[in-house]
């Protein structure tokens, strides 16, 4: 996935300065999550408590600078999940909050916001035959008038109460990280992973879980637009060029026949239904 | 805001059409906004530098609708889109 130069730095503690905070990224309850600050030509971007990342404006090269006491694989897993995608947006790559999967008909993604079931949904068709491409970032990329899904980091972030569901404890882990206590499954055995690219068959973009069923609609292309902007990456959301550009990236891709609504209610039971009906909605040609 | 008014799009407000829908992007603020087909219609004589009411007009040979109506919905759309920063009401 990664064409970047990253270099973990010494451990140095958060200091206060003066950057150009020009955006920031919150929890539903307030708190801050990242900050993000122009630094010269590029970025800095700070996640409190745990470490600061130094990112080019070319997005070729980070440099971690973790706190005092945060580990390597902490810093690791940032760099993955936060900092990567946002550095591959400036190299004009296109980044997704989504998970993806393999399915004989393509590549199937499904994109929302955190707690949305992404990483959930992923497991799931993974323990079920139909490789993960990722969980929670996918990157796209256009090959003539063809979307081709890339893999990923071949791992898989869950809940305890998820990873019991759905995979059990035969399964490989990295180590634990700082920020949450959500496992990485490392693929392996059944939980497989698809290394190879594939075409991208269908989005569908998940919903509350307030559905009674499971529910899948077609979505209009100005709300395919709206979806794909609102689930993308992008580092420098103030440069109106790099923004006009995104906007207009996600305009031609909302051309295609691929945007659905899914939802349907959070259970694991109701999980071999899903996978069911997305399967046979992805077979048809006529959707 | 009233019939009587034109309206002008900023420069740092851009749209495109996907479909037969228009999704509109203020570079500015990061706001983004998505019209139906009618809608559509509307932001582009919008864009054509006609009144409210002249676009009303054209609207009214093209769509089975009563006046009463379309002019509401313009109207309101028109709003709509001020209170968001998308145009800019002009006489």
């Amino acid at each position: 996935m990664a064409e970047v130069d990253f270099r973990f730095g010494t451990g140095k503690p958060q200091v206060s300065f003066d950057l150009p905070l020009f955006h920031k990224w919150m929890f539903p309850d307030g708190t801050p999550w990242t900050y993000f600050y122009r630094k010269g030509e590029g970025y800095l971007l700070r996640f409190p408590g745990l470490g600061d990342f130094d990112v080019s404006a070319d997005g070729l090269f980070i440099q971690a600078w973790p706190v005092p006491g945060v580990s390597e694989e902490t810093i690791q897993h940032l760099y993955l999940n936060q900092v990567l995608p946002l550095a591959l947006s400036k190299q004009g790559k296109w980044i997704f909050h989504a998970g993806a999967i393999d399915t004989p008909f393509g590549a199937v993604a499904f994109l929302g916001e955190s707690g949305r079931g992404k990483s959930t949904l992923a497991a799931s068709f993974a323990m079920s035959g139909y490789r993960f491409f990722t969980d929670d970032a996918l990157l796209l990329e256009k090959l003539e008038d063809v979307y081709l899904v890339q893999p990923s980091h071949p791992s898989i972030r869950l809940w305890r109460d998820s990873q019991e569901a759905l995979v059990g404890d035969d399964v490989q882990l990295a180590p634990p990280v700082q920020y949450t206590s959500k496992a990485r499954l490392l693929s392996g055995g059944e939980l497989g992973f698809c290394p190879e690219s594939r075409t991208l068959r269908r989005m569908y973009f998940l919903g509350d879980g307030s559905s009674t069923d499971v529910c899948i609609e077609r979505m209009t292309p100005s709300e395919a637009v709206m979806g794909l902007v609102k689930n993308s990456f992008l580092l420098d959301i103030e440069a109106p060029d790099a923004v006009a550009s995104h906007f207009n990236r996600l305009a031609d891709m909302a051309e295609l026949q691929i945007y659905y609504r899914l939802d349907y209610p959070r259970s694991y039971d109701m999980l071999p239904a899903v996978r069911q009906a997305i399967i046979e909605h992805a077979a048809a040609e006529d959707a | 805001m009233n019939l009587s008014d034109k309206v002008t799009i900023p420069a740092q407000v851009m749209a495109r059409t996907v479909g037969d829908e228009t999704v509109i992007l203020d570079l500015a603020s990061g706001t983004y906004f998505g019209l139906d087909p009618v809608g559509a219609r509307i932001w582009a004589l919008m864009g054509e530098g006609r009144t409210l009411a002249e676009i009303c007009a054209t609207m009214l040979e093209e769509y089975e609708v009563e006046r009463e109506q379309l002019e509401a919905d313009v109207l309101r759309l028109a709003m709509e889109l001020a209170e968001r920063g998308l145009v800019v009401a002009a006489q």
